[in-house]
């Protein structure tokens, strides 16, 4: 096997602006781990404590709602991954990005959620966060209470943009991206 | 019923409370994966203390970040409190903010929208 080249890597890190990127089977400790760096990068960053909370936040719901979704479906480790990106987009707004192997009607679902939630203005996604808040509780569900996304949407200054990528198992790779 | 001293982790507010005085305080962030956990031995606390006492409660939150699932435990204790004052009781909620962070004050808002009794929304330097 070929070493890692390393230095491309880098050049595409640095031209993408990726400040903070991981790859792997994801924990909750990783979570709160990964979490904690990238406080701290915004704050070396000079970020407005508002706009960095937001990134945060949907740093946050992207890779619970992950979590929440790998032990629904009772995924092993190796399908129980995330890639997970954070950077900055040509205008110096920050974006994050979070992807993992879905169920193909899964990732059906959550392109047509995404693809509905994108045709809301602000107003319209907060009466749709206030309606999901007081929805009884899904026990089938988690305790992400089907909130993440339409959070996420909120704090998104441009409507989610989302993939699906066939796998060769017959599963998808979906990904989710923000622009905060 | 017990008091509750629980100090603060990563991902966890540290929460007090003091039966005696009737105050359930909270300070930091809460975005745990499992809410359930840390919210409980709350709405335990308050249920417990609206049953059993007629003196004021009051929350004095210093919350910063919440994950949706920690706002929607928050959500079911103002309902605790809402339904408390509507029966009479006297409740309230003091949340206190750094002023630099109007996300806090944001939040804080959209649960007081939902709230008729006292609610309190203050900037802190």
């Amino acid at each position: 096997m070929d070493s890692p080249d390393l230095f491309t890597l880098r050049k595409n890190f640095t031209e993408k602006q990726i400040m903070l990127c991981f790859n792997g089977p994801i924990s909750r400790s990783l979570i709160e781990e990964i979490g904690i760096a990238l406080k701290n990068y915004l704050t070396a960053e000079h970020a407005q404590p508002s706009e960095a909370m937001d990134v945060f936040a949907v740093y946050i719901e992207a890779t619970q709602n992950i979590r929440h979704y790998t032990m629904l479906r009772g995924y092993a480790d190796a399908d129980a991954s995330a890639t997970v990106v954070i950077s900055r987009n040509e205008s110096g707004r920050y974006v994050v990005s979070a992807g993992n192997t879905v169920e193909a009607e899964d990732g059906r679902v959550l392109m047509e959620r995404i693809g509905a939630l994108a045709c809301l203005d602000k107003t319209e996604l907060k009466r749709v966060y206030k309606e999901q808040l007081r929805k009884p509780r899904d026990p089938a569900a988690g305790s992400g209470a089907g909130l993440g996304l339409i959070d996420i949407a909120r704090k998104a200054t441009a409507p989610l943009a989302a993939t699906v990528t066939n796998l060769d198992d017959g599963r998808v790779f979906f990904s989710l991206c923000a622009v905060i | 019923m017990d008091d509750l001293n629980i100090p603060a982790s990563v991902s966890t507010p540290a929460i007090q409370s003091n039966w005696q005085a009737g105050v359930l305080a909270m300070q930091g962030d809460s975005y745990p994966e499992n809410s359930y956990e840390l919210f409980s031995p709350v709405f335990e606390w308050i249920q417990a203390f609206l049953a059993q006492e007629s003196k004021p409660l009051s929350m004095e939150l210093q919350l910063v970040y919440l994950n949706t699932s920690s706002i929607k435990f928050m959500m079911d204790i103002f309902d605790l409190l809402e339904d408390a004052h509507r029966k009479g009781a006297s409740v309230a909620v003091n949340w206190r903010y750094d002023r630099q962070n109007e996300r806090i004050a944001e939040l804080a808002e959209e649960f007081r929208e939902d709230c008729t009794f006292p609610f309190d929304i203050i900037a802190k330097n």
